[in-house]
């Protein structure tokens, strides 16, 4: 390649990786810091041996590494963009004859590792164990005297299966076509052997780790799931080994450069529409409604809702959170789409992500034995059996509060010895030494305060007006409590018992959504408004009579919606159908 | 040269500053050391009883036998006591005690604690024991295993991981003699029991069409050809008081019999009782009688405190494999305003240990929980006091000499289950447990988050196939159990 072509190379790479990281930062960086609570990664001897002693432990090891930088999302999408353009760059070097058309064809690895990275599951791990091997058949190349590199090679497969796992493939792959390429006599011979002892590979580590050999034989920690296939990677991994191929042909016509230009056009395309398709927005909305739990930022999750309304129980339910945290969820509850109870204190549903931000619900409420319930099945639930600093934070927390302070000790060790967790808990440490820890941490204070003493019961789903009743009345400050209680009973349309629990309610003047709810109890159980009590703005009545004018004449839904669609009457008549009427 | 003897002299001088152990002040009283391995009796084979004192910046410890051989270790965190050294110690201290002497660095200044001893016992202990190690969890499970500790080393095997199957690993239990029969449970996807005897593993569906569900709680009857298990269908709760997490519990429970030669289940009305729930079956050393426990059903979650339950007794024929008809009331769960879990007959029939809590049926959530003793002969009973601690004791298995036991307990932090071993003498007395040992404890332990769970004794290392075990698991195959009534 020209000096022109060289640059012009070093600048479509500069270009992805900016793309990269622009598609991370800007676009899905909830994903970036979804990654990283799914993790606990300990600077300590014992974590790099259990870690690295499994087939693509090394590999699993440096991508849990980096993936504790995820908690900074730009930092987490430099990184991101950096192992992409690594993994392109290690293609790019791997092959044998370069052209500005090879050098196109490099970039399909990287949009494919791309777009697998779009899936939150994906384990970063998997980008290391992709070059890894590509750097050991780059540097194996460099050899010259074919004995030496012969010895080297067949070494290094097993052991590049012990640090990459499978992937390893990729090396066994590369260095083949190398070795077919440039040798001379019956080099497949040996391209032959190494193939055949990467494949026994897992069948002799079946022997050593405790796994089936479908799992040594796919990967372990590439992705989080174990027993799925992560087709995406495989592909990545096998368009390294086509890329390298192509370059090793000998072809005899060369693109030239406006040809070229056209394949590299038809690249960003594709890459652009595969990135775009393998991206969830949707999850990324309910990544961003949980971060921004996890970090208490109430006023940017009723920003961003009032940007763009959340329709799913889990993003309700953290919108739901921050009305409640600011006091403003008697008033302004029924402004947002609200669709059953569900979006308020979602229904226990055992895997690693749907108990996390309901278990931040309870931990507000004060319902301490419910949020560290919450915590730790949600960590049990994380499919490849790793720990969670979020979640270890959190049973620290609930721990302190129960006053299981060895308990607790145990999880903030565990925590000191990480980069970004390590203040707090070193922090929290020293408090609990000193015993000014309720004084120091108001949060631990306020859910030692509002949890339980005396009264106790089995938590139940179906009687959670009782559990937020009860905590009320241990703690009568304690109005979130309240505030959860009457917009249960709302929500659920039971409208006997949000009279009944009337009375603890201390607002005045009595919200808008409680006056609704009243007026329309009232008009099932009157013939008419005679008697209505004073604290009924009679504005009200005459909007109610509006509203079920409007509602007789059969009104379509969307003009209701439009006129009413922030009262409660309209919830009560258009959302939360699948509960008998 | 200069340089060298310049630099030779430096040091020789900090050497001399620096504060030595033989000018330890004496302390005056028993040092505080983690494990608290301060006069409790061991047997001669156990693996070195590593400890850590607390407070300290370093420490130095000397243990000497009564026939004058010593051993000698220190350091920063914990003692390293060689294998060799402690073995011969142990050796020639059999039938007496070995002196333990610590010294710790507190400020820059050695303090010397007064002396204490580990008393080793003539009585052997087994080769080894078994458990589960899991997280302390709810109903959701990650990593576990089944593993097996070699008491004489620090060596602990795996004999089945949940990385080799999906699914949780539970309730295995060796035959008293033979460590090579065991059964175990798995559930999830997978879900089986998995029964090895006389050299062959399999895999069985232990779901009847007249029995309440899958075996649960096993106990190998002394012929080696029944297993008594429980069938349960267990829930659990979750307590909003900040002293209370857990409560499990059953909705229904039954007792059965596996009659492993004719692989058949073997039950009776009088251990299947409508409104009855019976559990935690065992056989006596004789194998004429089955013990169980039994509680009158009751309402969940209302009455869930009143659930109490008693240990009965009825007799078994080996011969036939017929349930006895009488029924008979072994301790009333009403004499103690308790409810008794776990129990155990000694090998040696003269004895059963139990666990008894306030109420329900599992008692590790239980932090009242503690051991008792009955004696079978007397019908006395009495906690064990000599053991038992503030916080949880429960599960609880005898060696096969009845002059040991292993039990869980959560003394140490409240959560997390660790297992302690006592040594039972001739007369119904338990001497002062000991945590089973591990090299730099306080490290092992405190970076552990694995509870240990249902400890049982082995004489001899596990024969088991774990890769034939795992093919069988994840194999759709699995035996039926048959049926029949017992006569």
């Amino acid at each position: 390649m020209s000096r022109a072509h060289r640059i012009a190379a070093m600048v479509m790479t500069a270009l992805m990786g900016i793309a990269v990281y622009l598609f991370f930062a800007f676009r899905y960086p909830y994903h970036i810091h979804f990654q990283e609570q799914y993790q606990l990664f300990e600077f300590t001897w014992k974590y790099f041996a259990e870690v690295t002693w499994v087939p693509g432990g090394l590999a699993d090891w440096i991508g849990r590494f980096i993936t504790q930088f995820f908690y900074y999302a730009p930092t987490g999408s430099v990184l991101m963009a950096v192992l992409v353009c690594g993994v392109q760059l290690l293609v790019w070097a791997a092959c044998r004859r370069r052209s500005l058309a090879v050098f196109a064809l490099t970039f399909i690895p990287a949009i494919l590792l791309t777009a697998f990275f779009c899936d939150e599951n994906a384990l970063t791990g998997s980008a290391v164990a992709v070059a890894l091997p590509l750097a050991c058949a780059v540097l194996c190349r460099k050899l010259g005297a074919v004995r030496t590199r012969y010895i080297v090679e067949t070494v290094l497969v097993p052991v590049l299966y012990l640090a990459c796992g499978p992937l390893c493939l990729l090396f066994v792959l590369v260095a083949a076509c190398h070795e077919v390429a440039g040798g001379e006599g019956r080099t497949w011979i040996f391209a032959l052997c190494m193939v055949v002892l990467a494949a026994l590979c897992p069948l002799a580590a079946g022997r050593i780790f405790p796994y089936t050999t479908a799992r040594l034989v796919q990967g372990i920690h590439y992705y989080r799931f174990p027993n799925l296939l992560p087709g995406m990677l495989y592909g990545a991994a096998l368009a390294c080994a086509a890329v390298v191929l192509v370059s090793c042909l000998k072809i005899r016509r060369q693109l030239k450069s406006v040809p070229s230009l056209a394949l590299y056009a038809v690249l960003v395309a594709a890459g652009t529409f595969l990135t775009l398709r393998a991206a969830d927005p949707a999850k990324e909305e309910w990544m961003r409604y949980d971060f921004m739990v996890r970090m208490q930022m109430w006023n940017r999750i009723m920003m961003q809702a009032d940007r763009h309304n959340p329709d799913n129980p889990k993003t309700v339910s953290c919108l739901n959170l921050a009305l409640a945290m600011t006091g403003r969820l008697p008033d302004s509850q029924f402004s947002y789409f609200q669709n059953g109870p569900d979006g308020l204190l979602p229904g226990y549903v055992g895997d690693f992500t749907n108990p996390v931000s309901t278990g931040e619900i309870y931990w507000h409420l004060g319902m301490v034995n419910t949020a560290q319930r919450y915590a730790f099945e949600a960590q049990e639930a994380i499919p490849d059996f790793q720990k969670s600093a979020r979640f270890y934070k959190r049973l620290a927390e609930t721990n302190l509060v129960n006053g299981d302070t060895a308990v607790a000790l145990k999880y903030l060790k565990a925590l000191q010895h990480t980069i970004f967790y390590r203040k707090w808990a070193k922090e929290t440490a020293d408090l609990v030494a000193d015993g000014t820890l309720f004084e120091k941490r108001p949060e631990l204070a306020r859910a030692r305060d509002f949890r339980l003493r005396e009264h106790d019961y089995l938590f139940s789903d179906t009687e959670m007006d009782s559990m937020l009743g009860l905590l009320n009345v241990e703690h009568p400050d304690n109005s979130m409590a309240i505030d959860y209680l009457m917009s249960w009973c709302l929500l659920r349309k039971d409208l006997n018992r949000f009279a009944e629990c009337l009375p603890l309610v201390k607002a005045s003047p009595l919200p808008q959504a409680y006056q609704e709810a009243l007026l329309l109890l009232w008009v099932f159980t009157h013939e008419d408004f005679n008697g209505l009590p004073p604290y009924i703005s009679p504005s009200n009545v005459q909007r109610l009579n509006r509203f079920m004018a409007d509602a007789n004449a059969r009104k379509s839904e969307s003009v209701m919606e439009a006129t009413y669609g922030k009262t409660y009457w309209f919830y009560y008549i258009y959302r939360y159908l699948n509960r008998q009427q | 040269m200069n340089r060298f003897l310049c630099l030779l002299t430096v040091l020789m001088t900090l050497a001399a500053c620096s504060p030595r152990e033989r000018d330890a002040a004496p302390a005056g009283i028993l040092p505080d050391i983690w494990p608290d391995y301060v006069g409790v009796t061991v047997p001669a084979t156990i693996a070195p009883l590593d400890f850590t004192l607390d407070g300290a910046d370093a420490l130095d410890v000397r243990l000497t036998a009564p026939d004058g051989t010593s051993l000698r270790s220190g350091g920063k965190a914990s003692t390293r006591f060689s294998g060799k050294g402690w073995k011969k110690l142990l050796h020639a201290s059999i039938g007496d005690s070995v002196t333990v002497t610590v010294s710790g660095l507190f400020d820059g200044a050695w303090r010397r604690f007064e002396p204490f001893s580990i008393y080793v016992s003539e009585d052997g202990i087994d080769y080894g024991l078994t458990y589960r190690m899991l997280e302390p969890g709810y109903q959701i499970y990650s990593f576990m295993g089944i593993y097996e500790r070699e008491l004489g080393s620090f060596r602990q095997r795996a004999l089945l991981e949940n990385t080799q199957f999906a699914g949780c690993v539970n309730c295995h239990a060796s035959f008293r003699d033979d460590p090579s029969a065991l059964t175990l449970h798995i559930r999830g996807a997978h879900g089986a029991t998995l029964l090895q005897k006389d050299g062959r593993l399999a895999a069985y569906d232990t779901k009847t069409d007249s029995t309440l569900g899958t075996c649960v709680y096993p106990y190998w009857h002394p012929s080696g050809r029944y297993i008594a298990y429980s069938t349960n269908n267990t829930h659990q709760g979750f307590h909003a008081q900040p002293d209370k997490i857990i409560e499990v519990f059953d909705l229904d429970s039954d007792i059965q019999v596996y009659d492993v030669a004719n692989n058949q289940i073997i039950t009776a009305p009088q251990v299947k009782r409508p409104g009855i729930w019976e559990t935690f079956p065992v056989f006596s050393p004789d194998g004429g009688t089955l013990y169980f426990t039994s509680a009158v059903q009751v309402e969940i979650p209302g009455e869930l405190s009143q659930s109490r339950y008693s240990l009965y007794k009825v007799s078994f024929d080996p011969e036939t494999g017929t349930i006895g008809k009488d029924v008979e009331t072994v301790l009333d769960a009403a004499d103690f305003n308790g409810s008794i879990c776990f129990p155990r007959p000694s090998y040696d029939g003269k004895y059963l240990m139990f666990t008894l809590c306030d109420y329900g049926t599992f008692s590790i959530w239980h932090h009242e929980a503690d051991l008792w003793l009955l004696d079978l002969a007397t019908g006395e009973t009495r906690p064990i006091s000599e053991v038992n601690s503030d916080d949880t004791d429960s599960f609880h298995n005898w060696g096969t000499n009845n002059r040991w036991f292993v039990f869980s307990s959560r003394r140490d932090d409240g959560l997390f289950t660790r297992l302690y071993i006592a040594h039972f003498d001739g007369d119904g007395v338990a001497s002062k447990p000991f945590m089973l040992p591990q090299r730099d404890p306080k490290k092992y332990y405190g970076d552990l988050f694995l509870s240990y769970n249902v400890p049982d004794f082995v004489t001899g290392p596990v024969p088991f196939d774990k890769i034939h075990a795992q093919k069988a698991i994840n194999s759709p195959e699995r035996i039926p159990f048959g049926f029949r009534w017992s006569e």
